[in-house]
């Protein structure tokens, strides 16, 4: 079927079947920052924002976005300050799990500017990182907090 | 921006080929069973199947011990794969595979080391395979007619007369559940024919040995494969030696198309695991704490095929020994198979099973002679001239101060109880070789390294290093994936030794294009060195890797649950080179340590996975960081030392140790609530008892 | 060929139009709330779908309101909307807390209140928080209307007594209790499911101790409700059959129940 979003900031039409996954439809589209690892959304490297919000995209169905307003890494400016903070922090090492890191803190910095230790500990809690970057991860996100 | 926080970098699992297909396994239900009839008439013509028959004339393959084949039959773990199906999409390959219908004769199986060395034990291998010849090969050692692939002995002195020397004796058998790597990226490998030529796109650490490996299997010389190994997304060893490059590459030969596999979460469970082990240590001392004789016996489960089996054992082994000045030693170390999922290379190489073991038994020691832990080690900590178990002297020697940083990062000396420590040795792969081959460019150099990228930074280790032989800024210097048709040799990008050998060979290749034309220079440093199997005598490592660690915690008594107040590291570094990647290797090193403290063991139900999936199997997440700190211990004028792994063994036996402070005795990894609840209880009963005798 | 067909997708606009497919196709059409429990079964090819019955465009399933004293959820409210309701937060601090902690921001963002309910996970968190609270599921179906307490409402593993023909469209909570409190005790990391919670609340009919995760189903027995903590704790420790999984055996369950328990009765009293 025929889905209608807003992706990456531009008018978009996917062709997804209605019981394919978010992920695979935006993998299909040519955007691989968003990664297939548990399948049962514990991990985050599939995060992605739905209206400005993370989901788990290998949870959600291609047609429950229709609509809607969808961000990946791929989407992000090369200014974002976020993404920025990550790399000068060095908050990662192999990167496989760093863009669901980097939209749930955009997300997180949104609802919460000036977040506490334990309110970032909380919010970064569903994305796993198995490299351990967690505390450069942290480090990251306090940099942009205001 | 780098491409890892950008989404835009690529692993193997993004790997592409014009016509390729998909692939899925048909996996043994059983732990031990042959393969009597296979049938797949139901699958669709227009997939491809891989069967027994077309790969009977394939040899044997495996790193340590050619114990391996593309097909197994019979199939020697609940996983093995017995069939291969190719088809345009991964949905249909897996559609295609479950219509293959396999019949299976149950053969009797065995699920634990020990048990697997009784003279009654089913076999899991009924001919010992041939040893693998090559350079790393660690002259491995089977006990024949028994499960024992490798035998690694230490004798050194006679414990004997060591023990008689002790007046206390302790000993202790202690167990490490087996864990799962469980990189964020699974496996993934394509394959391609072109005529008699085949090039593989693989998340490897190994691309060398996968290469030699494929050419012995498929009786082809090594030029005619091409391994490439993209960036991975994690790997801790799990990447190593030929996962599923045969399997690709078998069933791209028969497709005439290329053929990728990428492994679903389930099966990486199936693919390749920690060695689970059984650790017996005991150890004699004198009154005034020193020690006199250590005996160590390690059983390493190294499931189902062999793998690196052997070095494992080896390795844990001699890290079994310590950083100590011990007079009489023995150790016997066994690799021993079970119809577990194949066992390999982990994070720490069987250091941390051993680890756990010793330096837990430290402690009980300590408790003997009612002398301060701290105490204890530094009265026997190896320092610069000692002799090791293995006959080497030790040089450029830091234990002391990295265990007397961890005890000071927790105020350990002020007051010890809720608190632990450990001190470690491990060794780095010896003998091994690394070559590197640098050439000018119109805008900087291009250094061509065989080492692989998995997160530690290897590349920008080398673009820093280039950088600062070659007087240009690093990004100037473009370091390829490595190509086995295109970088010089190396041994394998494991055991924490790229940056140090890699390094080296980097400064040889520089004065090399120095002396030439400025064009291009090549470099090639050998690490000579390897124990004599049967005696641990020789050169375990031409250099040591070193630290500590400290541990602080509370306990819920209640209910056994622990909180990991403080957690400190202090790793001898030598000369770091990349900063940023160091301190990441460091706190990624003591995350995993967390996790195999406590909470990560992969659970066996008659040699069935039983959480086989990311939400039962726990992976340390942001919110369980403790309050960690660490530290890199450098030395003005000291050759660079690999820290990849340093950090992981200690952990576990520093916060094993902080829970003996409080008279909870833990001898089992890991430490699970649960277990801890146990300990208080048996505490208590303990503690009643003495009551009742006064 | 091998390759299942497509599902249809049916995406009605109305409730009522909801409850009439519901009733045409019974269990042949999946209905679909947030998706995060149907999207793992699918994942693990647990379940292929021949039709989506999707509620996700149904926005008066989306509301939180309060009508005299009684909180009323929408079935396709998400897990983030009511830990983040001012409303929800002040009124009804208990419930706020329990979906506040379930799994992560990504997962509360997409569960809702209705499917947690029809999933009837025994380690999810809301239904003993709801169960604690007195709520009430409100099934609808062309035959009318009905309001299940929640232990009428979820009857083992995965089994609730929703017909083929109802759907269960809010979620009705009365005034919060003077004291309520909630527990979440893990086992291993502190993103795992829970080995054992903990809901529990004193008010004009006592003291309600609801135990989820031990069990298939929420486990409350207000007979045991007499007594100090420690008692009641005890009680619930010794009555409850806990089950077994990667989280704890049913004999560590029981010493966790009893402490967990214990502590949460503490809670509810008064500091003056």
């Amino acid at each position: 079927m025929r889905i209608d979003l807003l992706l990456n900031g531009r008018d978009a039409t996917i062709e997804a079947r209605a019981d394919e996954m978010l992920i695979d439809a935006l993998r299909r589209e040519g955007l691989l920052s968003v990664r297939a690892t548990c399948g049962l959304g514990v991990c985050g490297a599939c995060t992605v924002l739905v209206d400005a919000e993370p989901i788990s995209a290998c949870l959600t169905l291609a047609p429950q976005v229709s609509g809607r307003e969808v961000t990946t890494a791929e989407g992000l400016e090369d200014s974002d300050p976020v993404a920025r903070a990550f790399a000068e922090a060095h908050a990662f090492q192999c990167g496989w799990c760093t863009p669901g890191f980097v939209l749930t803190a955009k997300a997180l910095l949104a609802e919460r500017p000036d977040p506490s230790d334990d309110e970032i500990a909380r919010a970064l809690g569903g994305n796993l990182c198995r490299c351990g970057s967690y505390l450069k991860i942290s480090e990251a996100v306090r940099r942009c907090a205001s | 921006m780098d491409a890892r926080v950008s989404g835009r970098a690529r692993y193997a699992v993004d790997a592409e080929r014009p016509g390729m297909l998909h692939a899925a396994f048909v996996r043994s239900p059983y732990p031990h069973a042959r393969v009597t009839s296979i049938d797949a008439s139901a699958v669709p013509r227009d997939c491809v199947v891989l069967l027994g028959e077309d790969v009977a004339n394939l040899g044997p393959y495996g790193c340590q011990v050619k114990d391996q084949r593309v097909l197994a039959d019979p199939a020697r773990h609940i996983g093995d794969v017995v069939a291969g199906v190719a088809a345009a999409s991964p949905g249909e390959a897996v559609a295609a595979a479950a219509l293959v219908e396999v019949e299976y004769a149950e053969l009797p199986a065995v699920f634990d080391p020990v048990d697997a060395m009784a003279p009654e034990a089913p076999r899991v291998h009924e001919a010992a395979a041939r040893s693998a010849d090559e350079a790393v090969s660690i002259g491995v050692r089977p006990i024949a007619g028994s499960n024992a692939c490798h035998r690694f002995r230490i004798r050194h002195g006679d414990v004997a007369r060591g023990f008689a020397a002790a007046d206390v004796v302790v000993e202790q058998t202690f167990r490490a559940a087996s864990a799962a790597h469980a990189p964020m990226e699974p496996h993934a490998a394509l394959a391609e024919w072109e005529g008699s030529r085949l090039t593989l796109w693989t998340g490897t650490q190994t691309p060398f040995n996968t290469r030699a490996d494929l050419a012995g299997m498929l009786s082809i010389p090594e030029e005619s494969i091409r391994v490439i190994a993209p960036p991975m997304g994690g790997s801790f060893g799990a990447k190593t030696f030929v996962r599923l490059e045969a399997l690709v590459a078998c069933l791209a030969r028969k497709a005439r198309r290329p053929v990728k596999a990428v492994l679903d979460r389930a099966d990486e469970f199936l693919t390749l695991n920690r060695h689970p082990a059984v650790v017996r240590v005991r150890i004699g001392a004198r009154r005034d704490g020193a020690l006199t004789a250590k005996e160590v016996d390690c059983w390493a489960d190294t499931g189902a095929y062999a793998d690196c089996g052997p070095g494992v054992a080896t390795k844990m082994g001699y890290a079994g020994v310590g950083p100590y000045r011990i007079p009489d030693v023995r150790v016997d170390s066994l690799a021993v198979y079970t119809n577990l999922p194949p066992n390999g290379a982990f994070r720490g190489y069987g250091a941390m099973q051993s680890v756990w073991a010793s330096e837990r038994t430290m402690d009980i020691l300590a408790r003997e002679l009612e002398i301060s832990p701290l105490e204890l080690r530094r009265r026997n900590l190896l320092r610069d001239g000692d002799e090791f178990a293995t006959g080497e002297v030790m040089r450029d020697v830091h234990f002391e101060e990295c265990l007397q940083a961890a005890a000071d990062a927790v105020d350990y000396e002020a007051d010890p109880r809720g608190k632990g420590l450990c001190v470690l040795l491990k060794g780095m792969q010896t003998p091994s070789r690394a070559a590197i081959a640098v050439e000018r460019t119109p805008v900087g150099y291009v250094i061509r390294s065989a080492s692989c990228e998995m997160g530690q930074g290897v590349r920008r280790s080398l673009q820093l290093l280039g950088a600062q032989m070659l007087g240009c800024e690093p990004g100037q210097i473009v370091v390829p994936d490595p190509d086995t048709d295109t970088s010089p040799f190396d041994t394998r990008t494991t055991s924490s030794r790229s940056t140090y050998m890699m390094g080296r060979a980097l400064a040889e290749a520089v004065r090399d294009l120095r002396r030439g034309d400025g064009e291009r220079g090549f470099g090639e440093i050998r690490n000579e060195g390897g124990l004599d199997p049967d005696t641990g005598q020789g050169v375990a490592s031409t250099h040591w890797h070193q630290g500590a660690a400290a541990a602080s915690v509370s306990v819920d008594e209640e209910t056994g649950r622990i909180a990991v107040e403080r957690l400190h590291a202090a790793v001898y570094a030598g000369r770091v080179v990349n900063r940023p990647g160091a301190e990441l290797q460091n706190e990624g090193s003591m995350l995993m340590g967390l996790g195999a403290a406590l909470f990560e063991g992969i659970d066996f139900a008659d040699g069935q996975v039983t959480n086989a999936n990311l939400s039962d199997y726990n992976l340390p997440a942001a919110s369980d960081v403790p309050r960690l700190t660490h530290e890199l211990l450098e030395r003005e004028g000291a050759e660079v030392h690999g820290l990849g792994e340093t950090a992981v063994p200690p952990v576990p036996a520093a916060i094993g140790n902080a829970l003996a402070s409080l008279d909870l005795d833990l001898t089992e990894l890991p430490i699970t609530a649960e277990r801890v609840l146990a300990a208080v209880d048996a505490r208590a009963a303990r503690r009643a008892g003495l009551e009742a005798r006064r | 060929m091998y390759v299942r067909a497509e599902p249809e997708w049916i995406a009605p606009r109305s409730v009522e139009d909801a409850v009439a497919l519901r009733a045409e196709r019974g269990d042949e059409a999946t209905v679909l709330a947030g998706g995060t429990f149907l999207g793992i079964l699918m994942n693990q090819r647990f379940l292929a779908p021949q039709a989506l019955l999707a509620l996700g465009a149904i926005e008066e399933l989306r509301r939180i309101e309060v009508a005299g004293d009684e909180l009323r959820l929408g079935a396709m409210v998400t897990h983030r909307s009511v830990e983040r309701s001012p409303v929800v937060r002040e009124r009804w601090p208990m419930l706020a807390r329990a979906f506040s902690l379930v799994a992560s921001p990504r997962v509360r963002n997409q569960a809702t209140v209705g499917g947690v309910l029809a999933d009837a996970d025994y380690a999810s968190d809301p239904p003993a928080a709801l169960a604690a609270l007195d709520a009430r599921a409100v099934l609808r179906s062309p035959r009318g209307e009905r309001a299940l307490p929640i232990d009428e409402l979820i009857l083992g593993h995965y089994e609730t007594s929703i017909e083929p023909d109802e759907l269960l469209v809010a979620v009705r909570v009365p005034p919060h209790p003077r004291r309520a409190a909630y527990r979440k005790f893990r086992s291993r990391s502190v993103e795992d499911r829970p080995c054992v919670t903990v809901a529990a609340a004193r008010g004009a009919s006592g003291l309600r101790v609801v135990v989820g995760a031990v069990a298939a189903t929420p486990q409350e027995f207000r007979e045991l409700c007499d007594g100090s903590p420690a008692e009641v704790g005890a009680r619930y420790a010794e009555r409850i059959e806990p089950i077994a999984d990667a989280r704890g055996s049913a004999a560590y369950r029981r010493r966790v129940i009893a402490a967990e328990v214990r502590r949460a009765v503490e809670s509810l009293e008064d500091v003056g």
